[in-house]
């Protein structure tokens, strides 16, 4: 219950705190998982179902929502569950990208060449070894039908192409969101813009994105109920998920679901037990990211019945060099002075590499010729000096590490060239005007969002795989609730939602399909 | 008609207590250090950010801009348009927002006014304390 923000201080709040009374017994094996129980209840421990959908769906994010209204194209009752009063999940908070590629038509309306095989090769090999090559080849394939599922879902896309490498133009809808023009990404397929946005005046395309999704669900007839927490899965004798119990105004209550039950309830970064016991990586870093939903509920439910969690550890970590561009002329080190990442990398591989492969700690060094200085609340300077060598000694790095790697990089710098790592031209320049400065971009001081991308092994049916490897019969998972092609080795923006919408669309179709 | 009463009453409440409550959720919570309480202040704020800028210049986001927000009324950010009935209703039921209001705010989000779209996250006593010297620095 360390989530509810403290409603049983609420003077005269009985009904709450004998509800607290009695949850205290069910808050001993909450010590394991770092919540309420999400036991599973049993089917003969129910006398009578509250209520009954076909498909039951928990959380109205992107994927809930897409589950949603999937399941409606085959008729069948489709109940919607938000714990909280806004639906739209994290996803509404977001900026609304979906990566989609292959040649879709705002693609090709802008000139932009792309292919099915040339979107999976970037893909995998900026996935790097987690790839899961199957589910990418099916998220490519369907890559084009899934734009056309969105214009067709109200979705608006607007003909203009940002060269920023973080759209903050109002009427852009397409741009570079990974590292498709980055070494050595760029070498293992065809650079292509897959990074597709509705356009808007403030960044908020994710509120675009599902209030056309949400609408469109209301008219395809979801039902769609807020402040409704599902707290547990039921299950059948033979293992199938056959509903759940919600509390509801602070009443429990059974609900059938008689095709399956979708969990589409988010990741977990607002769950700092979860967070330290999977993902010590994620929890150092000092922006968790999305909607207070984000409590690993679906997850922990989906546990409950004995399925196979995959890449806990694993997050999507945002360390935002940029913009202004201006910042990728410098150079990134590690606390042993030597660079480890090609500077103009998408931000979500800088996160990666600085989470996952440095311990959590960088500096950006720049010289003043680098018109750079963060005057905002991202990154605070760590030393200055007029010298690499005194800036080196002041940031405590090993004798002359610095000093190497300064002179190795202005070498070839002075000819716009970079051999270890082959930044664009574009951001070579030699560092030579002093003052030096040195930028701390330690996770747990710089600006650093961070969600987790780990969660529930699913088929490419959504369906969820128990530990032993069977399918959970009635269970689903979509989002950031389930593992996925989402992975710390980012792929680029519009990934988490497009991951979510196609994972969730084949939930709802799924289970709406299912002989019972 | 019912719910605007009860929420009335509600604001009433906190105005009431407002100073006793405030005494208590201050005074165990250390910001002695005005630059330090500052400085992690700075980084509390950063999950907030997924929502608000408190820069002056950075205008709104998802939610409204929050430089100069004590001494606003709620539900009045000129130029932001995706306020909740909730949060409109407070403020014309004189909602104020000052430190101690939002040190309330947000220990109790969805008793202190129900049914508004801001998405509040779990904070200790000394995170609220660090993340409203924070916000003090961003006025006129």
């Amino acid at each position: 219950m360390e989530f509810d923000g403290g409603d049983d201080l609420i003077p005269g709040n009985a009904t709450r705190r004998d509800f607290l009374r009695k949850m205290s017994v069910a808050a001993s094996a909450a010590a394991i998982t770092g919540a309420a129980s999400s036991q599973p209840l049993r089917q003969r421990e129910i006398k009578n179902w509250d209520a009954s959908a076909d498909v039951v769906i928990v959380g109205a994010g992107a994927a809930g929502i897409a589950a949603a209204i999937e399941a409606r194209r085959y008729r069948v009752k489709a109940l919607v569950l938000e714990k909280f009063d806004v639906a739209g999940g994290t996803s509404s908070l977001s900026g609304g990208v979906c990566y989609m590629g292959g040649g879709t038509p705002l693609q090709q309306a802008l000139g932009f060449a792309d292919s099915t095989e040339n979107m999976y090769n970037y893909m995998v090999a900026a996935a790097g070894i987690h790839a899961p090559r199957d589910r990418i080849q099916a998220y490519c394939e369907g890559s084009q039908e899934q734009f056309d599922w969105l214009v067709a879902n109200g979705v608006r896309y607007a003909q203009k192409f940002s060269a920023e490498k973080e759209v903050s133009r109002a009427d852009a809808s397409l741009y570079y969101s990974g590292c498709e023009k980055v070494f050595p990404y760029r070498d293992n397929a065809r650079p292509a813009p897959r990074g597709h946005l509705p356009p808007t005046d403030d960044l908020t395309g994710g509120r675009s994105l599902m209030r056309a999704l949400l609408t469109s669900a209301a008219n395809l007839g979801v039902a769609l109920t807020t402040n409704v927490s599902v707290e547990r899965l039921v299950q059948a004798g033979d293992g199938a998920v056959i509903g759940v119990e919600v509390i509801d105004n602070g009443e429990r209550r059974r609900i059938r679901a008689r095709n399956g039950v979708v969990l589409a309830a988010g990741g977990f970064i607002h769950n700092p037990s979860m967070l330290q016991r999977y993902a010590p990586e994620l929890n150092r870093c000092s922006a968790p990211w999305g909607r207070a939903g984000d409590l690993g509920m679906g997850i922990r439910m989906g546990m409950s019945v004995g399925a196979n969690a995959l890449r806990m550890n694993q997050g999507f970590v945002i360390l935002p060099l940029y913009p202004p561009e201006d910042a990728l002329k410098g150079i990134v080190v590690n606390l042993n002075g030597q660079r480890f990442v090609p500077e103009d990398a998408y931000y979500g591989l800088m996160g990666y590499e600085i989470a996952y492969r440095q311990d959590g700690r960088a500096f950006l060094i720049i010289d003043a010729t680098t018109d750079y200085a963060p005057q905002d609340y991202r990154f605070k300077l760590a030393a200055h000096a007029d010298s690499i060598a005194a800036l080196e000694a002041a940031l405590k790095l090993p004798t002359e590490s610095l000093q190497r790697t300064v002179d190795y990089y202005n070498r070839f710098a002075q000819a716009g060239q970079d051999p270890l790592y082959q930044k664009s031209p574009h951001y070579i320049a030699p560092l030579i005007k002093p003052p030096f400065k040195a930028y701390d971009l330690d996770l747990t001081r710089a600006f650093c969002p961070v969600v987790t991308v780990g969660g529930l092994h699913t088929n490419l049916n959504s369906q969820v795989i128990h530990v032993e490897g069977d399918i959970i019969p009635g269970l689903y998972a979509a989002g950031r609730t389930a593992a996925s092609t989402v992975l710390a080795r980012y792929i680029g923006s519009g990934m988490s939602i497009g991951e979510a919408l196609f994972a969730g669309r084949r939930a709802g179709a799924h289970a709406a399909q299912i002989k019972r | 008609m019912k719910f605007f009463c009860a929420l009335i009453a509600i604001i009433i409440t906190v105005y009431a207590n407002a100073d006793a409550l405030n005494i208590k959720a201050i005074a165990d919570v250390k910001t002695v250090n005005n630059e330090d309480s500052i400085e992690r202040g700075r980084i509390v704020f950063f999950q907030c950010r997924t929502c608000h800028y408190v820069e002056k210049n950075y205008g709104h986001h998802n939610g409204p801009n929050l430089y100069g927000v004590f001494g606003r009324v709620a539900g009045t950010a000129a130029g932001f348009s995706y306020y909740s009935e909730a949060m409109k209703n407070a403020g014309k039921a004189g909602f104020i927002w000052s430190p101690a209001l939002l040190d309330i705010w947000l220990a109790n989000p969805r008793t202190m006014i129900p049914g508004t779209a801001m998405v509040v996250f779990n904070l200790s006593a000394q995170q609220r304390a660090d993340l409203i010297e924070y916000l003090q620095a961003f006025h006129d």
